[in-house]
């Protein structure tokens, strides 16, 4: 039963990992920019929410459309002001991880001075644990994020298979100068590239708001966790990231068997480092990583 | 004041040690590596343990703790063996969250989060090296040294192979130079110095616990590396300089809300990352060279 109980709680998070990886390895794959910056985006996805909700008191879809404003506010607002401006001078990938990072900083301390250092939440029925055969305790939160991932990811995939902007978007990752002959903007393409990738975490800052609350330095945590999911799926790969946010969210918890709390970070870094050195492209990367 | 002053000297030169060993493989072999705290921290474990343990020389503790660090280095050298760029930052990522999980979880020897407390002032053929002065002359010695060493070693033929392999892999291969026992030895040399950094810290500020070699840290000598120059003698050391001596600095501004002082260094030094970034992303030292080559 404690397994199955594990296993269940791991697929929450493991849900919440997927949709944060998904993102970040959309980027990263169509783009080639290493957005450190991404865990700043969750941050202020989830206070939106939890402004709106809780101390605004309005209705909960409100606050969704709110967060998702920020999200995308902050997401294409960093790539325009910042990124797009570093790699115009040609700099190496690790000059956009440094300034992503002070992003990272500013953020997690304005939001600190604003709101305060502590866990904020908001909790509904949906989060409250029910028994549902004997010992088992799940909240049904667990059928919702499961559903909105699984949404998620078909539009998704829908999106990058089926229309205009996600051929160019698969076409701006295998060749950015063949985009430019066809009299496509690569800038306008990544443009778009944020706006999606910063939408996708936006659930999952909900999820985790109600389920069980975020502080100002959740970021560094996501933003690691979503970097091991979309190497460790394969990068760029929609499904690598599901499958391997679920696959690090279910070991981090049943790792608990074992080994303490503490280490769970430790486990998805661990799966992380084994995968770079005996499969560096990931489960289903076509990328080479030289 | 005075040794308020020394103080934040100790502390510059400690960063430039880091700086110099990090600016060795990221520069000169386009390493880059975010687990260099991590080797920070063995260094200084290592000293803590063998000035509570062993005895208070300083002598004793560099040569234990510059070797466990260049065994240990043997963890990173594999992933640089096997890929390079953004997926080699995640691999030193991982190391160095696996290093603090286990710096805040093996008590025995690294006493958890509570850290070790209690290590001995430390001393050279007898000789104290107690309080801010005799520490900051021996930390700039060893600033020196080190840098004096790393430099030479990068204009020898050692060093051009290592800027050989950065530029072009295969190039290097053809004309049949051993790439992997290279990279494997550079990676080596700059853990192994880094702990030098450790082992003043631990003896200096006589309490080691896991806060000071955290992701964080990493990151923070990456920014020196990176702000003051890469590939440079100065640009590391200037960096490193600069970011030691912002909090300090930051702590005189006028009018500040005392509680939120920290959040405001933050965001001023965040925004600072953000800007250099964007306006100067070759480092300040290129600034200086402009200069000299338009006069």
């Amino acid at each position: 039963m404690l397994i199955l109980q594990l296993l269940l709680n791991g697929l929450q998070t493991g849900m919440l990992y997927a949709l944060t990886a998904a993102g970040f390895s959309l980027i990263f794959g169509m783009t080639r920019i290493f957005h450190a910056a991404h865990g700043a985006t969750f941050v202020i996805a989830a206070y939106a929410y939890w402004h709106i909700t809780s101390l605004a008191g309005l209705p909960w879809w409100v606050a969704a459309l709110g967060a998702t404003m920020a999200a995308v506010i902050f997401g294409a607002g960093l790539y325009l002001t910042v990124y797009r401006r570093i790699q115009r001078s040609e700099a190496s990938f690790f000059t956009v991880f440094i300034a992503a990072f002070g992003a990272v900083v500013v953020v997690q301390n304005v939001i600190s001075m604003i709101y305060g250092r502590g866990f904020v939440s908001s909790s509904t029925p949906l989060s409250r644990a029910k028994e549902l055969i004997p010992g088992l305790y799940v909240a049904p939160l667990i059928w919702v994020s499961v559903a909105v991932a699984a949404v998620f990811f078909g539009a998704m995939a829908l999106l990058l298979k089926r229309t205009r902007l996600g051929v160019a978007m698969r076409a701006l990752a295998d060749n950015p100068e063949l985009v430019r002959v066809y009299g496509l903007d690569p800038g306008r393409i990544s443009l778009m590239v944020f706006v999606i990738g910063s939408i996708l975490v936006v659930p999952a800052a909900i999820i985790q708001v109600i389920a069980t609350g975020a502080n100002p330095a959740v970021g560094h945590h996501i933003v690691m966790i979503s970097l091991a999911a979309s190497i460790v799926g394969g990068i760029g790969s929609l499904s690598g990231a599901a499958i391997a946010g679920i696959l690090i969210g279910v070991a981090e918890t049943l790792a608990l068997l074992v080994v303490g709390s503490q280490w769970t970070e430790a486990v998805s870094f661990l799966i992380l480092f084994v995968f770079i050195i005996v499969r560096p492209a990931g489960i289903f990367g076509r990328a080479h990583a030289h | 004041m005075t040794s308020y002053l020394l103080n934040i000297l100790v502390f510059v030169c400690i960063n430039g040690i880091l700086a110099v060993t990090l600016n060795f493989i990221l520069g000169y072999a386009g390493i880059f590596s975010l687990a260099h705290a991590a080797f920070f921290g063995i260094g200084a474990y290592v000293a803590a343990n063998v000035g509570l343990h062993v005895g208070p020389s300083i002598l004793l503790a560099m040569p234990a703790a510059m070797i466990v660090c260049a065994l240990l280095s043997v963890l990173l050298a594999l992933p640089a063996l096997r890929v390079r760029g953004e997926y080699f930052v995640a691999a030193s990522l991982g190391l160095q969250i696996i290093a603090v999980s286990v710096f805040a979880e093996w008590h025995s020897v690294t006493g958890g989060l509570g850290g070790l407390v209690g290590i001995p002032v430390p001393e050279i053929f007898g000789f104290r090296i107690a309080g801010a002065g005799p520490m900051a002359v021996l930390s700039l010695a060893m600033l020196a040294l080190i840098s004096g060493f790393l430099a030479v070693l990068t204009r020898s033929s050692f060093g051009r192979n290592l800027m050989a392999i950065r530029d072009s892999e295969s190039a290097s291969l053809a004309f049949g130079k051993r790439i992997a026992a290279t990279k494997v030895l550079s990676v080596a040399i700059s853990a192994g110095l880094a702990a030098i950094a450790g082992v003043l810290y631990a003896f200096y500020v006589r309490f080691v616990n896991t806060e000071s070699f955290m992701l964080d840290t990493s990151i923070l000598l990456m920014a020196m590396v990176i702000i003051g120059g890469t590939g440079s003698l100065w640009g590391p050391i200037l960096g490193a300089t600069l970011i030691t001596l912002l909090p300090p600095v930051l702590s005189y501004v006028p009018y500040l809300p005392p509680q939120q002082v920290g959040s405001i260094q933050q965001i001023i030094y965040g925004m600072a990352m953000i800007l250099l970034m964007v306006f100067q992303p070759s480092g300040l030292v290129a600034l200086f060279k402009r200069k000299e080559k338009s006069q």
